[in-house]
């Protein structure tokens, strides 16, 4: 009776196995704030596969100790679509699949997006995937300048004419306002759209190789006094001061005149709002010049996930002409290059100003991402609120500056 | 004879057979209690402990460093900041519920009409969770779409929009309005269940005797309510040092860091800089000031040796 048992029971559980194999469900997450390019993804490749995709959304700041912890607790995902920034770290705690041998072999490989592959890369080893491809460019509402009596075809190249038109724009009255940032101590909003305007000039606020900050310059205290023009003279919402990233999208609203937004929120607006009438260009550097912050996600999978080949499936989908273009659709730029002018051919041609941002772009690399810039209490990001809206400017450069070396020599 | 020689003996070994059965039935009583505080709270203590006395890492492997992460501990000028906020919060967030909590226990303890109408409402808020009181004043708070900047601007206290949030001060006061109006009710009904305990025959003597009110308060009342007051204060100052909720999602922190509560900087030390020993470590520090302060005030307050 209990052999009889035990062998129906066995055969069950072998009839079972066999069925996961057939069939399987792959857990992955995403983090918020990226527009809709992966969910989409995932959405028509689950309408045309037999594996199925099961996707979390985990709230952009929490991601990353989200992540963190579920590894540590053995209840991680099989992959995830991870901040490119992150992956060195995640890399280095040998937490990761190694995928190398089996990219490598893809034929297109050396059209994946270069910059995506080498966040991606430890040691030589391939570890995350260019995913998600996006840059920050500059926006400005068609609409709003032309009620201003600014020419709305003319796109903006220097802060001298940004602040001229967003004075204009605000005389307009009511809640029309001239310029919009998330400046409420949001480190990942303000390295994405304050930054590039450092760099566009030449400075940055880390050296090459990471081990000295470089953040009182010219070029940023010139950055500074831009923005901080704009807070005295109420060009910009009062929201601002205090938005830590919920409103990062404001420039949807119709009411912003001009904003810096990344490739995914253009998708998002394109998609969801078709009658926002803006333009987009680079991003002015403070003093001449013009740069971008080169972001997006990289996929990777977890060490020793059961289901390494649904995986496998699903980014060799990702990498297809028809997974390129339906998340080229949702604002990803294309994270193969090879087939990139195919993908974009019958795009919105204001995609192709945030490819070639990709040209101008920066992205740092340091295993202190969070610590340094992302996280709300980092140096970077209290910088930014103190600098550009507090009484002590001075203050604020000298604090981040020593804040941020103290962080870089205690590290372990 | 013989009955009368063994009956002792008896007599001896059956209650003790029975006095070691009870202790048993005793144990077995409480087991399932032990066995919850071994597996939710002493061995996630000694767990911390443990990890306190490494280097780890929340990914990667562990290294042990013995007493490191306790020497770091004191020249952290930034636990000391995160200590010295938390004080102060305790202090302004203590008084201010307190301030208000008795005269609403005084006032809700005299039968009156509608008086189960008032401890009600009163005592609402304390219903609602922390994490979703502290949302919602935010978006009341919220300088563009919230209420109070509005108000504000009607009675023409502030010129434009005012954004409560930006400023070290008003976040501040909002986040102490916020809390009082959390916990009052709570402190309320532990003040009033005291105050309900006081037997009416006393009042009337100290009445007869030509006591006035403010005599009667301070003389008979308060003596009367110490183990009320210790429970009530031992709960306030507890909740008020461990406060991170509101803090991370009112302010995140902010401005300019200048929010960061002790527990707020566990928080980041565990989970933003990965310090999964650091934080152990300051765990265990906080620990041992929290049950300093609870003993502190048992000994001031003079609960236990009343007899």
């Amino acid at each position: 009776m209990l052999k009889k048992l035990i062998g129906t029971v066995s055969l069950a559980t072998i009839l079972m196995a066999q069925g996961a194999m057939a069939q399987e469900t792959i857990n992955m997450w995403v983090r918020t704030g990226i527009g809709t390019a992966f969910t989409t993804l995932a959405d028509s490749y689950n309408a045309s596969h037999e594996n199925q995709i099961q996707l979390t959304e985990v709230p952009f700041s929490e991601l990353v100790q989200k992540y963190a912890t579920a590894i540590a607790g053995g209840q991680a995902p099989d992959a995830l679509s991870l901040d490119l920034i992150y992956t060195p770290s995640f890399a280095a705690a040998g937490q990761l699949e190694d995928l190398t041998d089996w990219v490598q072999a893809l034929p297109y490989y050396n059209g994946l997006a270069p910059s995506h592959v080498a966040l991606g890369t430890y040691e030589g080893r391939n570890y995350g995937l260019p995913l998600l491809v996006e840059t920050s460019i500059f926006a400005w509402n068609k609409d709003l300048y032309a009620e201003a009596g600014l020419d709305p075809e003319k796109a903006p190249t220097s802060w001298d004419e940004i602040k001229a038109n967003a004075e204009k724009i605000r005389a307009l009255g009511g809640d029309k306002y001239g310029f919009y940032f998330s400046g409420g101590s949001c480190g990942g909003c303000m390295i994405f759209t304050f930054a590039p305007t450092i760099w566009g000039s030449g400075a940055d606020i880390l050296s090459e190789d990471g081990k000295t900050a470089t953040l009182d310059t010219p070029q940023a205290r010139a950055a500074v006094e831009n923005y901080r023009f704009m807070v005295e003279n109420d060009l910009i919402p009062a929201g601002a001061e205090t938005d830590n990233g919920v409103n990062f999208m404001s420039f949807s609203n119709g009411n912003i005149g001009q904003q810096s937004i990344g490739a995914f929120g253009m998708g998002s607006i394109i998609n969801d709002n078709p009658d926002l009438n803006f333009g987009v260009t680079l991003i002015p550097g403070s003093e001449g010049g013009v740069s971008s912050f080169a972001g997006g996600d990289n996929i990777v999978v977890t060490k020793g996930t059961p289901r390494l080949d649904a995986v496998k499936e699903f980014i060799e989908y990702a990498y297809s002409a028809e997974g390129q273009e339906v998340l080229a659709k949702s604002g990803a730029l294309p994270s193969r290059l090879d087939i990139a002018e195919q993908t974009l051919a019958s795009m919105d041609p204001r995609f192709q100003v945030a490819v070639d941002a990709i040209e101008v772009a920066k992205t740092p690399y340091t295993l202190l991402f969070n610590d340094l810039i992302n996280s709300a209490n980092s140096p970077w990001a209290i910088f930014t609120n103190a600098a550009i809206f507090g009484g002590d400017v001075d203050g604020a450069f000298a604090a981040a500056q020593s804040e941020m070396q103290s962080i870089i020599d205690n590290a372990p | 004879m013989t009955i009368t020689t063994a009956s002792p003996l008896a007599s001896i070994a059956r209650p003790r057979r029975r006095a070691s059965m009870r202790q048993w039935t005793g144990i077995l009583y409480v087991a399932p209690a032990m066995a919850l505080v071994i597996v939710f709270f002493v061995v996630p203590l000694i767990f911390t402990v443990w990890m306190s006395l490494h280097n780890w890492p929340l990914i990667g492997q562990p290294s042990w460093i013995g007493l490191g992460n306790y020497t770091r501990m004191f020249s952290d000028a930034r636990f000391f900041s995160a200590l010295g906020f938390t004080a102060y919060y305790t202090v302004i967030a203590t008084i201010a519920i307190f301030a208000l909590a008795f005269p609403l226990a005084l006032f809700v303890e005299r039968q009156r009409t509608g008086v189960g109408f008032y401890r009600t409402v009163f005592f609402m808020p304390v219903v609602v969770g922390l994490a979703t009181a502290s949302l919602l004043w935010v978006w009341l708070a919220n300088v563009d779409a919230g209420v109070f900047s509005s108000i504000l601007r009607w009675f023409g206290i502030t010129g434009r929009a005012a954004n409560i949030l930006a400023t070290f001060d008003s976040a501040f006061a909002l986040i102490i309005v916020m809390v009082v109006w959390k916990i009052v009710g709570f402190t309320m009904i532990i003040l009033l269940t005291g105050l309900q305990a006081i037997p009416a025959d006393l009042t009337e003597a100290a009445r007869i005797d030509g006591a006035n009110a403010w005599q009667r308060f301070t003389k008979l009342t308060l003596p009367l309510m110490r183990r009320t007051l210790a429970l009530a204060f031992i709960l306030s100052i507890t909740g008020s040092v461990l406060a991170f909720d509101q803090f991370y999602i009112m302010t995140s922190g902010g401005p300019q860091n200048r929010m960061i509560s002790v527990v707020y900087y566990i928080f980041n030390q565990s989970f933003v800089s990965f310090q999964l020993g650091y934080g152990s470590a300051l765990s265990i520090a906080l620990l041992g000031i929290l049950v300093t302060l609870s003993v502190v005030q048992l000994r001031l307050l003079r609960v236990g040796d009343e007899r």
